[in-house]
């Protein structure tokens, strides 16, 4: 009943605490309260700067009216004292899905909706919406929005008074709302309601194919951006569209894009500067791997605080299948925010669904965050980045009144939150203790006195216990406090266990107690106590426990602490095993007395130099002067180019978009995995370029990156800078999806027939949408994968196409031919030898793999003297890997080309070398040993085409990116490393922690490797999982 | 006149054609053989330089460097080197053709304990893989079938043969076991075998009743699964376990120890390193899967794979070498395997053995084929040069039994094809 009662009276006081003026009725009286109240005698934050103490803060209607030292208490204002207490702006949290309906998501795999969604070309969603079902612009928050009780009252405990909330579903989501976090009419707690848009790399609900891969999701924001601007130049007059009708009235408001990584951040930095856009990144914790990067983009982050559990690590052969970046991780994702105040990051926070919040993020100031950065990145932050700074985050005149009332400082120790206030209103987390009681009392009972009553332990749940006089020792006193009521019980004579306590009920008053009880013979006394003075300092328990084991417990003690600090391991480039804590920088060398490999007219010169200047060769000859540079000793060993690899997807994040036939709009550039541990495995085997393909799931895949190795750079970094532009074509069984049994039946092409009209249709579509560009005007709609085709036409973009059989070799070239251009590159191309004639006069290149066959239908007559048969027809040959593991064996694979079929050594050589470098149209640059030359080049043990031949150095620009010997001393060091770890996790949880071992293997990726099961992951999107290679399974079918 | 070359080779390519492009088997050896003036690898690690071998009726008879040239037919294989055969343990080829298509695999049965499936059966002799391997030097496969947990009954073909019957060198020799994991590893990630338990109480049933099984001589009903089996007890069976992580090695061999197995071969030797000890104490053997791999962990030394032979050997284990089982057509690159091992610490006449007399001992038949040595079958290849290297890989003779190989397959016929029309089109 009395609950009820107190609950109705909540009730009320919620409802009338509010503006004068509301338009829903009012039922009863009107009883309309200001919530004008004084907050006394605080430490006030009014801003994360500025500390005021024994200051006022006055409220009124819900808002801040006055704050300060000095401020006097208004007349008709509630006043509060608020002594020794602490008021902070509260806490704002602009990423949250708060009171948003939880998007609709399939649970787990299933094949029936797989199935019926393999072939959804358009979206599912009814209305004049846009064609993807991820595009979801027109998603309006404050429309979803209707208050979450429970959840605001979780939020609330937290800290935090407003929250930006939006539906956390698709890749272009909508708007976001500024919320706060009072109960109340969701009329009044909108504070901002269309305030942000938002962006996500994840496809949520969407059933539709496109896009599953990252590059994908990419081209098609672009795209809709371009659509959009389109759109609002006079496409709307072509059809209506509500999606970017939508995008166009919001697309001033503060964008925020999620990133699941710090590479995602880069890549939302890239498109941003591309459209001249902002975005806000939401990033994941790991920005520290690339704090330089990071700080290039000028964005401002919203940050999570979120720290991975140490790793069950006991058992050694389990413990190995945590990664070391894994184990890195674990102990730097605590300093990540510290690494950003340092480089100057702007960043607010988020707690989204973070219990830990709190504990992290003092955690994250133990390890160099400042109080004040952490302050600004709760408060003024997200109220700036919100353009709300001047309603939010802090406590100034006309302010909103959202403020927290602590019992100290918020970032220390085990301080309480006690009142979190939310547009004016009062939300109690934790009752307040009016009165600090500690201290010595005297203490009569009934006529005995002499008693000293000692009232410890915190305000609010104070702690009791009697010295009797004469009495060395404490008597033990059960004692509690409910508000100013106490209840005490305690036996007086020790030594009478069992017998009836002395019972206590009383109050409390400023510096007293008094009371009633009954005593150890039932009788009922009177009893008193008051203040004497401040507590004895409490007994030192150390040294009492020490004393047996004092010499190891102090040694534990003084050691450990300064230690685990300095035993911080480093942050490595990149962020995996093998990393390296500084770049490889481009030295001066020369390299004497080598069997030098030229692939120029000079052949292979024997005990030959070849000097290194400045990332480029800048001589061979005989006993040339290094002058400055580091003399190499090359006597025995062979050197050639650095090989390269016209046909790769390492280092890729995503490889195959796939679902629609041309995917021609998607750039592999923008998926640049610079921390895939196969670039070093593969300068172990000499590669220094890499042509990283699209995959060959459709027709017209996306637009290669062509890269150097440069083992510790970054993405952007990795790039060859003005490369031409290649894109991925493919034909035959892959296209026209002919591995995936009943399934993926509905997509055109599903014959070699419709692959050529999938061609002719693109290049006469290409043709008109020239002329359409030329004329211009509004109607024109920049189209990416027109654009791309039409470079192609033009000769501006270069076609490597997968391909097998002669007769869809054949066809493509009568297709080029017809739109006058050639096709660049045949790859692959088992049947090249069939038709190698018409390929040379054709003027196209192949490359092939040395010896693969019989993998699938299509390749039955590939045979392993391909390559002789091109290269003796006239064709540029190349022999590639689209293979991790074989990648960095490709002096072995081009060896093959000398057992079948007889190619001369050097012309074998030019097959992984200068060859696939003309394909690339990089022969200018890299290829050979040529003055002038990029400085690309590897020293082999032996000669390069012999099994036993191993790369004692590899080189790019002037620069050792690999090395025989300090590989075995990375080797080292990272055993070193785990080991200090592993102590360092087993000290830390005694057992490790809570988290199983995980072993996350390399994602190796091949162009069409869609064998058996994988298949379905590889529609279904899931890019990461399709591709993962197990040492177990057979992974070499391409 | 080479415009008639030209012709007649065409005319005899298409009548080879007509074969199905395959080579025609070899008759069996009618007179003694002399292979004169080479280099002799053995294959138990030693060498000899200018030597001769001689064979009759498919054994060899005598090697050195005299060797009585009477009667027989003597080729003259100077500077060359000799081999003998090379043996592929583990291998799908005769049962996998082409992997994408589905009806020509025969590898995997309905079920998961198949001891009674027998790969020789299926073998196919007519497979077009099969002559590409010869090429390279393999003479013998361990026909495999894959599968969960037991995938079948393998057994020992030569690479030459009118059909199984004759191509069968040791049958029904083994029972392929991939031993029940307490984890799988799958999707970049590995999980937890959620059936562990379970499947592991199948697998003690199986091998409890199956021992006991093999006491009774005559069966009232008789079990096919368990007949199958009977010779793991009495040591005429091999059980080649497949094990990927380290502790699975250590309680697969332990299970089959208990219930009996006599013979016990580690199929997979990839974390084998990590309990070198445990198998040596057991007398464990073991096959590396295909060294041409990347390492397991992305903090594992690249060429990791690579040394393993060496530091197995070290160990003091007994390896042999094996390829993929599931890619026949990349087989042919077993002898670049040994090269690599070669490579990487050992010498070159020890990783000749473990394509060799190791693989041999393994598979239970070095008393019959692994090194030319007097007595052992004539199963010989003669190279021009280094088996082990692709630039000197080029086998020019090989023997089955001393039956001589028609070197033919099925690409160099495309090669000859193809390269007579670009030759004539030059001219």
């Amino acid at each position: 009943m009395k609950q009820k009662y107190l609950f109705l009276m909540l009730m009320l006081l919620c409802t009338t605490i509010a503006q004068a003026q509301v338009t829903y009725p009012v039922n009863g009286v009107a009883d309309n309260r200001e919530g004008y109240y004084a907050f006394t005698n605080a430490t006030i934050y009014t801003d994360y700067q500025t500390k005021v103490e024994g200051a006022t803060l006055v409220i009124r209607n819900g808002k801040v009216t006055a704050v300060g030292k000095g401020v006097k208490v208004p007349k008709g204002a509630t006043e509060i004292d608020l002594k020794g207490k602490y008021i902070y702006p509260s806490m704002i949290d602009l990423y949250t899905g708060y009171a948003m309906p939880k998007p609709k998501r399939s649970r787990g795999f299933s094949f029936a909706s797989f199935a019926a969604s393999i072939d959804q070309f358009i979206s599912k969603k009814k209305g004049a919406y846009n064609w993807n079902q991820t595009v979801l612009p027109e998603v309006n928050a404050e429309q979803l929005f209707t208050i979450d009780q429970k959840q605001a009252k979780k939020w609330r405990k937290m800290g935090f008074g407003t929250v930006l909330t939006h539906k956390q579903d698709g890749v272009m989501r909508g708007t976001g709302a500024l919320v706060t976090l009072a109960n109340g009419r969701d009329n009044e707690l909108i504070l901002k309601g269309q305030a942000s848009t938002h962006y996500s790399f994840s496809k949520g609900s969407s059933t539709q194919p496109y896009p599953n891969s990252m590059m994908g999701t990419v081209a098609l924001i672009r795209q809709t951006m371009l659509d959009a601007d389109w759109y609002a130049k006079g496409g709307s007059k072509k059809e209506k569209n509500l999606s970017l009708d939508a995008f166009n009235a919001t697309k001033k408001l503060p964008a925020i894009f999620e990133a699941r990584n710090w590479q995602d951040a880069l890549i939302i930095d890239k498109v941003a500067k591309e459209f001249g856009k902002e975005f806000i990144i939401r990033g994941s914790g790991d920005e520290y791997h690339r704090i330089a990067e990071i700080k290039a983009t000028g964005a401002s982050f919203i940050l999570p605080l979120r720290f991975p559990k140490a790793f069950k690590v006991e058992d050694p052969l389990d413990a190995e299948m945590v990664s070391l970046a894994q184990m890195k991780h674990w102990e730097l994702a605590a300093t990540n925010l510290a690494h950003l105040e340092k480089a100057g990051v702007n960043f607010a926070l988020t707690a989204a669904g973070n219990p830990a919040f709190w504990k992290n993020l003092k955690k994250a100031i133990k390890m160099g965050l400042s109080e004040k950065t952490a302050l600004k990145a709760l408060t003024h932050t997200p109220a700036q980045l919100m353009k709300m700074d001047n309603q939010l985050g802090s406590l100034k005149k006309g302010m909103y009144a959202n403020f927290i009332i602590t019992s100290g400082n918020l970032f220390k120790g085990k301080n309480s939150i006690y009142e979190n206030w939310v547009q004016g209103k009062r939300y109690v987390l934790k009752t307040m203790p009016t009165l600090d009681l500690r201290g010595v009392y005297a203490l009569t009972l009934g006529t005995k006195s002499g008693y000293e009553l000692h009232v410890s332990g915190k305000p609010g749940s104070p702690k009791f216990a009697i010295k009797q006089p004469g009495d060395s020792t404490n008597t033990k006193v059960k004692g509690k406090m409910s508000g100013s009521l106490v209840t005490l019980s305690f036996n007086l004579d020790k030594k009478k266990k069992g017998a009836l306590k002395t019972r206590l009920s009383g109050w409390a008053a400023e510096k007293k107690f008094a009371g009633t009880g009954e005593d150890a013979e039932g009788k009922t006394i009177a009893w008193a106590a008051t203040y004497k003075g401040k507590l004895p300092p409490p007994p030192q328990k150390k040294d009492k426990q020490g004393k047996g084991k004092q010499g190891k417990g102090k040694k534990g003690n003084k050691k450990k602490k300064p230690a685990a600090k300095s035993e911080m391991g480093e942050v490595i480039y990149p962020f995996v095993a093998f990393g390296n804590k500084e770049k490889p920088k481009a030295e001066d060398m020369l390299i004497k007395n080598a069997t030098v490999w030229t692939n120029e007219k000079d052949g292979i010169l024997e005990n030959t130099d070849v000097l290194i200047k400045n990332g480029k060769i800048a001589k061979i000859g005989k006993n040339l002067s290094a002058g400055g540079a580091k003399v190499v000793d090359g006597k025995g060993k062979h050197l050639t180019p650095g090989i390269v690899d016209e046909h790769s997807h390492i280092a890729l994040r995503s490889v195959n978009e796939g679902s629609q036939s041309n995917s021609a709009e998607v750039r592999m550039e923008d998926v640049v995995d610079s921390e895939d541990i196969n670039i070093y495995r593969q300068l172990s085997g000499g590669v220094t370029a890499a042509q990283l393909l699209h995959g060959s799931a459709n027709p017209v895949g996306g637009q290669s990156a062509l890269i150097k190795l440069k083992w510790g750079e970054a993405p952007e970094k990795l790039l060859i800078p003005n490369a031409d532009g290649y894109i991925k074509f493919a034909l035959g069984e892959n296209v026209k999806r002919s591995r995936y049994g009943f399934l993926a039946r509905g997509r055109y092409p599903q014959t070699r027939m419709g692959v050529e009209q999938v061609f002719v249709d693109a290049f006469t579509r290409a043709k008109e949408y020239k002329a359409a560009k030329a004329k211009g005007g509004a109607s024109f709609r920049k189209d990416l994968e027109l654009e791309a085709m039409l470079e192609v036409m033009e000769k501006k973009r270069f076609v490597s196409c997968h391909s097998y059989v002669q007769s869809e070799i054949n066809m493509l070239m009568k297709v080029a031919e017809r739109f006058n251009f050639r096709i660049n590159t045949f790859t692959h191309i088992l049947e090249g030898y069939k038709v190698a004639d018409k390929m040379a006069k054709h003027g196209a290149g192949g490359s092939t793999f040395s010896d693969w066959w019989a993998y699938k239908y299509e390749v039955k007559d590939a045979i392993p003297y391909n390559a002789a048969l091109m290269h003796q027809a006239g064709v540029v040959v190349a022999i590639n890997s689209d293979d991790a593991e074989m990648a960095r064996r490709l002096n072995q694979e081009a060896a093959k080309a000398v057992k079948y079929g007889g190619v001369p050594q050097e012309e074998a050589l030019k097959m992984v070398t200068l060859n696939a470098a003309k394909l690339l149209h990089l022969d200018k640059r890299i290829g050979s040993i040529k003055a002038g030359k990029d400085a690309d080049l590897v020293l082999w043990t032996a000669n390069p085409l012999s099994i036993y031949a191993k790369a004692d150095k590899t080189i790019i620009e002037g620069a050792v990116y690999y090395d025989a010997k300090q590989d075995e001393q990375k080797r080292a060091e990272v055993k070193k490393e785990r080991t200090r770890l592993i102590k360092k996790m087993m000290s830390k949880g005694g057992k490790g922690g809570g988290k199983r071992p995980i072993m996350r293997r390399q994602r190796l990726l091949h162009c069409d490797d869609l064998g058996g099961e994988r298949i379905l992951w590889h529609l279904s999107g899931d890019q990461d999982k399709v591709h993962t290679e197990q040492a177990t399974e057979h992974n070499h079918k391409r | 006149m080479i415009k008639k070359i030209t012709f007649i080779w065409a005319l005899l390519l298409l009548a080879w054609q007509a074969q199905a492009q395959i080579p025609t088997p070899a008759k069996p050896q009618s007179a003694p053989i002399v292979l004169q003036g080479g280099i002799i690898h053995v294959g138990n690690g030693q060498i000899i330089n200018n030597a001769s071998i001689r064979f009759e009726k498919g054994i060899i008879t005598e090697v050195g460097t005299s060797v009585n040239t009477s009667g027989a037919r003597v080729i003259n294989v100077q500077g060359k080197h000799v081999y003998p055969g090379l043996i592929l343990p583990d291998n799908n080829l005769g049962l996998h053709e082409i992997g994408a298509v589905r009806s020509t695999l025969d590898v995997r049965e309905q079920g998961l304990f198949n001891p009674e499936v027998r790969s020789v059966v299926a073998y196919n002799t007519d497979s077009e893989v099969i002559a590409t391997l010869r090429s390279n030097g393999i003479m013998l496969v361990q026909v495999v079938a894959n599968g969960r947990f037991i995938a079948g009954t393998s057994s020992i073909m030569e690479l030459d043969g009118w059909n199984w019957e004759d191509a069968v060198h040791t049958m029904d020799e083994g029972i392929q076991m991939q031993w029940i994991p307490r984890m799988y590893s799958g999707r970049g990630r590995t999980v937890p075998n959620r059936r562990f338990k379970q499947q592991r109480r199948e697998a003690e049933n199986m091998f409890r009743q199956a021992s006991a099984y093999a006491k009774i001589d005559k069966p009232a009903k008789i079990n096919l699964k368990f007949e199958a089996m009977r010779g793991l007890f009495d040591g005429s069976k091999t059980l080649y376990l497949y094990a990927n992580f380290a502790k699975d090695i250590v309680e697969g061999v332990t299970f089959a120890k208990k219930h009996g197995v006599k013979r016990i071969v580690l199929a997979d030797g990839t974390e084998a390193l990590k309990v070198a000890d445990f198998l040596k104490e057991h007398n464990i053997p073991v096959i590396l899967q295909r060294l041409h791999r990347l390492p397991m962990y992305t903090g594992t030394g690249v060429d990791h794979p690579y040394r393993l032979p060496y530091l197995l050997k070290k160990a003091g284990l007994t390896v042999g070498l094996s390829y993929d089982s599931s890619e026949p057509m990349g087989a042919r690159n077993l002898p670049f395997q040994a090269g690599t091992a070669a490579a990487y610490g050992l010498n070159k006449e020890e990783a000749l053995q473990l394509v060799t007399l190791n693989n041999a001992k393994i598979l239970g038949i070095d008393k019959k084929v692994g090194s030319l040595e007097k007595g052992k079958q004539a199963t010989i290849v003669v190279s021009k040069g280094d088996l082990l290297d692709m630039l000197g890989n080029k086998v020019e003779h090989a023997f089955i039994q001393g039956k001589q190989l028609d070197l033919l397959d099925k690409h160099k016929y495309l090669y000859k094809l193809f390269k007579s029309k670009y030759d004539a089109k030059k001219k």
